[in-house]
C-alpha cells in the first residue's frame, strides 16, 4: 500500500545519528517522518552509558550549538558529570557524563514526539524505491511504501548483523534486536563500495554482587558540569559515583586459555575493530607486557543495579567470560546479567559520500552514523544531524552545507571520512583537528550557532540566549580595551597579589588579562569593577585575551589554505585526462571525484605531485579551454 | 644532445631511427629526415618508463654537434609532435612522477648553478637525498614525540604518564641538538651558493685598492699613490676554499670638494651598509686616528668589523693578527703579501666555513628559514612544557615547517618559484 503522506525526508533508524536527523530535518519545517523498527528503542545507547570525552564531547556541544538532543538529553539523563584534561588547556577540555539508560532515552524519546512537523512510524525498512539516479521513498517489511524526496539511512550496526559469543554466532542487530537483511541485500545491488567492520561490548553485571569496598571510587566533579550551552545543574538527576578495577595477572591468563575459542583469534571475525577500543583479549595479546589493566564499572542508572564494566569489552565465550569478571578483585561473586558480546555489520565506504553525506550515485540518498563506518554516539549524531540538514536543504532545492575543518569537528569528521574512508571503525580525537586551538567546547555556540539559525535548526530560545551572550562578551572585551589603569591608580598590595609587581606605566585592561596568571576575577578586584557575572562570558573573554597569538597564527594558517580548499574541480571532470597522474591516481580519482582540491589533497595515495598536476591541469582547462596538454618536451 | 621526454618518445624513435633502440643500450644509428636522408649519425639511447629520469619514456639523441645539423634535429623532433621544455621542465616531470622531492629537485637546480667545485660536489650529495634524509630523520623524531604529546592529551584517562613515559623533555632536548647541527651544516651549504659581503673602507691612500688587488691575485683596481684615485665602488667575487667571497673597494673617506668623489663617497657608504664584514684599513705608520674612530662608530650595522694594519713592510714588523678590546686586528702588507693569508683565514672562519666540514649541502634560502621556523617552535615548545596542548600546537607547527622543505604539501607560488629557475639542458 502506498502511505496517504507524502514527505520531504525520511529518516530511516531511530538511534543517535536518526534521531538528530530526523530532528533537523523537522526543526527546519520540513515534513519528516523517522522510520525506527521499534519506538520502544528511539535513543538507545547499545554500548556504554556515557556521553562524552576528549573530541566527542567537543562534538557534543557542537550538536548542542545547532540546536540538537544530545546535550539536553544527557542534561536530563546524567548521572556523573567530569571535565576531563581540565588542566591541560581549554582547546584539549572536555566533558564526559555517565547517563542513565532509561531517563536519556526517555527525554530522547520526549523530544521526537513533541517536535513539529515529525511523524513517527514503526516498521521496518527493508528496500528503497529508486527512480533512476534518483531515491523517491522506501518500502517497508509489511509492504508499505512511503515517498520522499530525500531519504537518510541512519542504519547503524544492523546492516547485516551477526553476532558473535565464543565460536556460537547470531543474526542480529545487537543483542535482543533483529538485524535488517533485506534491506542490507538489496543496498548491496546498489554496488555502493561497502565492507565489514566489527564492534564490541562487555558482559553486564548485577551491581549487588559487587565489592565497592575494595575498589577505587570516582566521584563526579564538584560543581558539576552541564553539557548544553543552555543547560543548568539543576536539570540534572541524582549523582552517583563511578567505580575502578583492575585485572591482574590471572586475569590475563584465563583470557589467554580461551584464546582457542576466540571468534577473533580463530579467524571467525572478519571485520576490523577499532585499535583504540579494543577487545580485552586484544589487550592481553598486544600489550603483553602489561601486568593490569584498568576497568571502570560505570552504573546504568538510577533504577536499575546493572553496571557497566567499560574496558573488558569481549567476545570470548561465555564460561571465558565468568571466569575473566570473577578473577577481578571486588567482582569474586559478580553475577553477570548479560554476556558481552562482538557484532559485525555492513558499512558503506564514506568516499562514496559528498561533504553533505549524499551518496554521490544515488541523488538525495543520505548516509549517516556507523552506517558510514564511524563508531560512537557522539559521532553518530554529529554525522545525524548534518545528514538531516542536507536531506532537508535537498529535499527544497536549497545548497548543501557542511562546515569546514575549521570551523567545527564536525567538519573534520566529514572531510576525514569522506577524503581517506576508513580502515576501522573511525573515532573522533582532537589531535584530527590541525585548528585545535580554535575548535574547542567553550566557544562551538560562537563557531556554529549563527550559520545554524540561518539554516533553521537554531531555534528562538537558543538564540536570544546566544545573542545576549555574544553582546555581554562584545560589550566587555572593549571595555576591558578601553579603560586603563595606572601605577598611581593601583593599591601596591593587590596590584602585587594580582600582577606579581606593581605596574610601572599605564595598561589598558585587556593586556593584563592576556598575562596567563591574571583571571578575569582577579582583574576585576584591581579597579573594584563588577564586569560580567556569566561564566559563560567570563571564559570567553579570559580565552580570546590569553591564546590570541596563537589563535592569529592559526587564521594565517587556514588563510594559506583556504585557496586549495575553495578550487573546486568539476563533478564531471574524467581525470583520465590528467596527464601525468599515475594510473593509480587516476583511477582513485574517478571512484571518488573529490569535491576541491583541497579534498583531492587528503585522498590517500595522493602525492603532493599529484596535487600539483592538476592544479595544473585545472588552471590551465579554466584560462583556456583550448590549451593543449603537456605533450612531449625536447 | 637532444633528449626527448614523454609518452610519444618511442613513436618518435621508431619513425627518426626506423626503430626503437633496445632499453638503455647506446645503439649507433642513423638519423633521418622526412624523405629517408640522413640527417646525422649518432648515438641513441632509449630508457623506457618509468626507469628515467622523468620517469616518462626519454629518449636520447646524440649527434655530432654542430649547430645546424642539431638544429634541424630538433626541428624533426618539434615536427613529430614534441614541444620545447621549458626552463627546469625535465626535472618538474621528475618531481611530478615522485622521482624527485622538492629538496632534491632544488639540488639540481643548484648543480646548474653552482659556481665552484665545491658547490657541485655538495650540490651532489644533496641530489643523493642526504639532505632530505637528514631532515627525515629528524621528522621522524619529531612525530615520535608528538605522539606522546597527543596522547597524553585525547587519552586522559589512561593510567599513563605519556609525558614522563615518553620523556618528552629529554626528546625536545635532543631534536634541539640535532636541529642546531642540521641548521650548521646547512648553512654551510648557504655560504657555498650565496657567499659573503666584504666592504674594504677607510682613508685615502690607505691602501684598500692594493688589499683588493691582492686578495682578487690580479689587478683590478687601479693603484696610485695619488689619494682620491678609487671616484667608485668596484666590485669583485673571489673564491676562498670555494666559498664565493664577494669584495667590494671603495673610494676613500675625506672630505673633499669633488662631485664626482662626494658621490663615491656616498656610494661607499651605502655598500658598507649591505656587507657582512668590513675590513677597515689604516696606515700601520700612524697607528689609528681619531677619523678612523669615527669611521668606525658609523660601521655599527655591519656584523663584522676588522682592523686592517696595512704597509707593515715601511715599519719594518711581521704579519700577525690580534684581539683587542673584542675587536681584530691584522697586520698585513698589500704590497708585498705578507699577512693576506692570515686575512684569507679568518675571513672563512668568520664566514662560518670549517675546512673539511663532512655532509656539506645545499640549502637555499628557502630551507634555513624553514629550519628557522622549526627551532621557533621548538623553542616555543620549550616554554610550554606546562601547557600541553600549546605544546602540543608549537610541534606541529614545527612539524609543519619541516615539511615545507621536503615538500609535502607545497603551495602553488613555491613550486612555481622553483621550476621558474631551472634551464633546459641541466
Amino acid at each position: 500500500m502506498q502511505f496517504p503522506e507524502i514527505f520531504d525526508v525520511i529518516v530511516v533508524g531511530g538511534g543517535h545519528a536518526g534521531t538528530e536527523a530526523a530532528l533537523a530535518s523537522a526543526r527546519m519545517g520540513r515534513k519528516t517522518l523517522l522510520l525506527t523498527h521499534n519506538i520502544e528503542t528511539l535513543g538507545q545507547m547499545s554500548c556504554n552509558p556515557s556521553i562524552g570525552g576528549i573530541g566527542k564531547g567537543h562534538l557534543v556541544k557542537e550538536v548542542d550549538a545547532l540546536g540538537g538532543a544530545m546535550a539536553t538529553a544527557t542534561d536530563e539523563g546524567g548521572i556523573q558529570f567530569r571535565i576531563l584534561n581540565s588542566s591541560k588547556g581549554p582547546a584539549v577540555r572536555a566533558t564526559r557524563a555517565q547517563a542513565d539508560r532509561i531517563l536519556y532515552k526517555a527525554a530522547i524519546r520526549w523530544r521526537l514526539e513533541n517536535q513539529p512537523n515529525l511523524w513517527l512510524f514503526q516498521q521496518a525498512v527493508d528496500d528503497v524505491i529508486i527512480e533512476g539516479d534518483r531515491i523517491a521513498g522506501v518500502i517497508t517489511q509489511i509492504g508499505l511504501r512511503f515517498k520522499a524526496k530525500a531519504v537518510v539511512l541512519t542504519a547503524g550496526t544492523f546492516l547485516n548483523g551477526l553476532v558473535h559469543v565464543g565460536l556460537e554466532n547470531y543474526r542480529a542487530g545487537r543483542a535482543g534486536d533483529p538485524p535488517a537483511i533485506s534491506l542490507a541485500a538489496r543496498l548491496r545491488e546498489l554496488s555502493l563500495p561497502a565492507g565489514r567492520l566489527k564492534t564490541g561490548t562487555p558482559p553486564r553485571i548485577d551491581g549487588r554482587t559487587i565489592d565497592y569496598s575494595v575498589l577505587e571510587e570516582q566521584p563526579g566533579d564538584d560543581p558539576v558540569p552541564v553539557f548544553s550551552f543552555l543547560g543548568s545543574p539543576e536539570q540534572h538527576p541524582q549523582q552517583l559515583p563511578c567505580w575502578i578495577a583492575h585485572t591482574n595477572e590471572r586475569t590475563h591468563e584465563i583470557i589467554r586459555s580461551g584464546l582457542d575459542r576466540s571468534p577473533m583469534y580463530t579467524g571467525v571475525i572478519e571485520g576490523v575493530g577499532p585499535r583504540y577500543c579494543p577487545s580485552v583479549e586484544d589487550k592481553i595479546m598486544r600489550f603483553a607486557g602489561k601486568e593490569s589493566h584498568q576497568v571502570f564499572l560505570e552504573p546504568e542508572g538510577l533504577a536499575t543495579n546493572e553496571i557497566y564494566p567499560n574496558g573488558i569489552s569481549t567476545s570470548l565465550p561465555f564460561d571465558v567470560q565468568i571466569n575473566l569478571v570473577r578473577s577481578i578483585r571486588g567482582l569474586e561473586n559478580a553475577h553477570i546479567l548479560r554476556p558481552g558480546y562482538a557484532i559485525e555489520y555492513d558499512y558503506y565506504d564514506p568516499r562514496g559520500l559528498k561533504n553533505s553525506f549524499e551518496t554521490k550515485a544515488i541523488q538525495g540518498l543520505f548516509f549517516g552514523g556507523q552506517i558510514n563506518g564511524t563508531t560512537g554516539y557522539e559521532e553518530a549524531a554529529a554525522q545525524g544531524l548534518l545528514a538531516g540538514i542536507n536531506a532537508a536543504l535537498y529535499a527544497w532545492d536549497e545548497p548543501a552545507w557542511c562546515p569546514s575543518r575549521d570551523q567545527a569537528y564536525i567538519g573534520v569528521l566529514v572531510d576525514d571520512l569522506i577524503t581517506r574512508g576508513v580502515s576501522e571503525p573511525y573515532r573522533m580525537f582532537t589531535s584530527r583537528a590541525e585548528y585545535r586551538l580554535m575548535l574547542r567546547e567553550d566557544n562551538a555556540d560562537i563557531r556554529l550557532t549563527e550559520v545554524g539559525r540561518k539554516i533553521g535548526v537554531v531555534d528562538d530560545v537558543r538564540w536570544e540566549a546566544f545573542s545576549r551572550k555574544q553582546e555581554a562578551i562584545a560589550r566587555e572585551t572593549e571595555r576591558l580595551k578601553r579603560t586603563f589603569v595606572y601605577p598611581a591608580m593601583l593599591d601596591e598590595t593587590i596590584a602585587t597579589a594580582v600582577l606579581g609587581k606593581q605596574i610601572e606605566r599605564e595598561y589598558p585592561l585587556f593586556e593584563l588579562l592576556r598575562r596567563p596568571e591574571v583571571s578575569y576575577e582577579a582583574l576585576l578586584s584591581l579597579t573594584g569593577d563588577e564586569g560580567e557575572s556569566d561564566p559563560q562570558v567570563r571564559q570567553q573573554l579570559e580565552i580570546s585575551a590569553k591564546y590570541q597569538g596563537y589563535i592569529d597564527r592559526q587564521q594565517d594558517e587556514i588563510q594559506r589554505s583556504r585557496y586549495y580548499e575553495s578550487l573546486e574541480i568539476p563533478e564531471d571532470l574524467d581525470y583520465r585526462d590528467v596527464k601525468g597522474l599515475s594510473i593509480e591516481a587516476q583511477q582513485k580519482l574517478n571512484v571518488y571525484k573529490p569535491q576541491t582540491l583541497g579534498q583531492a589533497g587528503r585522498v590517500s595515495g595522493i602525492t603532493p605531485a599529484a596535487v600539483s598536476l592538476l592544479l595544473v591541469y585545472l588552471k590551465k582547462k579554466y584560462k583556456a579551454k583550448n590549451t593543449k596538454d603537456l605533450g612531449d618536451a625536447a | 644532445m637532444i633528449r626527448v621526454s614523454g609518452r610519444a618518445a618511442p613513436d618518435i624513435a621508431v619513425t627518426i631511427l626506423g626503430r626503437c633502440p633496445s632499453p638503455r643500450h647506446a645503439t649507433y644509428i642513423d638519423f633521418l629526415d622526412t624523405d629517408g636522408s640522413t640527417i646525422d649519425r649518432g648515438i641513441a639511447i632509449y630508457f623506457p618508463a618509468p626507469h628515467s629520469y622523468t620517469g616518462e619514456n626519454i629518449l636520447e639523441l646524440q649527434g655530432h654537434g654542430g649547430t645546424a645539423v642539431l638544429q634541424r634535429l630538433l626541428q624533426r623532433c618539434l615536427a613529430l609532435g614534441a614541444k620545447l621544455a621549458e626552463p627546469g621542465e625535465f626535472t618538474k616531470r621528475a618531481y611530478l612522477n615522485d622521482k624527485l622531492d622538492l629538496a632534491q629537485a632544488e639540488a639540481v637546480a643548484d648543480l646548474i648553478d653552482a659556481s665552484t667545485d665545491l658547490a657541485a660536489r655538495s650540490a651532489m650529495r644533496s641530489l643523493s637525498g642526504e639532505f632530505s634524509s637528514h631532515v627525515h630523520a629528524l621528522r621522524e623524531r619529531l612525530i615520535n614525540l608528538r605522539m606522546y604529546v597527543e596522547a597524553c592529551l585525547d587519552f586522559p584517562e589512561e593510567d599513563i604518564d605519556f609525558i614522563t613515559e615518553g620523556g618528552v623533555i629529554d626528546k625536545l632536548e635532543s631534536i634541539r641538538n640535532e636541529l642546531s647541527l642540521l641548521s650548521t651544516t646547512a648553512k654551510q651549504g648557504s655560504i657555498l651558493r650565496e657567499g659573503i659581503q666584504v666592504v674594504l673602507i677607510g682613508q685615502p691612500n690607505v691602501g684598500k685598492s692594493s688589499l683588493m688587488n691582492q686578495l682578487a691575485g690580479q689587478d683590478i683596481a687601479i693603484v696610485t699613490a695619488i689619494a682620491g684615485t678609487t671616484r667608485d665602488t668596484i666590485r669583485s667575487e673571489i673564491q676562498l676554499e670555494g666559498v664565493p667571497i664577494h669584495v667590494i673597494d671603495t673610494a676613500g673617506l675625506r672630505e673633499t670638494v669633488d662631485e664626482v668623489e662626494i658621490f663615491g663617497i656616498q656610494r661607499t657608504w651605502r655598500a658598507a651598509e649591505t656587507a657582512h664584514i668590513a675590513l677597515i684599513l689604516v696606515d700601520a705608520t700612524h697607528g689609528i686616528t681619531e677619523n678612523e674612530k669615527s669611521i668606525l662608530a658609523r660601521l655599527s650595522g655591519v656584523p663584522q668589523q676588522i682592523w686592517i694594519h696595512n704597509k707593515i713592510d715601511l715599519v719594518n714588523s711581521s704579519p700577525e693578527i690580534r684581539e683587542v678590546d673584542g675587536k681584530t686586528h691584522i697586520f698585513l702588507s698589500a704590497k708585498t703579501g705578507h699577512g693576506i693569508s692570515l686575512l684569507k683565514q679568518h675571513l672563512l672562519e668568520l664566514a662560518g666555513w670549517r675546512a673539511g666540514t663532512e655532509g656539506v649541502f645545499m640549502a637555499r634560502q628557502r630551507h634555513l628559514k624553514a629550519l628557522d621556523g622549526v627551532s621557533q617552535s621548538i623553542e616555543n615548545a620549550k616554554k610550554n612544557l606546562n601547557q600541553a596542548e600549546l605544546l602540543a600546537e608549537d610541534l606541529r607547527l614545527a612539524q609543519e615547517s619541516l615539511n615545507e622543505i621536503t615538500g609535502e604539501f607545497t603551495s602553488d607560488d613555491l613550486l612555481g618559484e622553483i621550476f621558474g629557475r631551472f634551464c633546459i639542458g641541466k
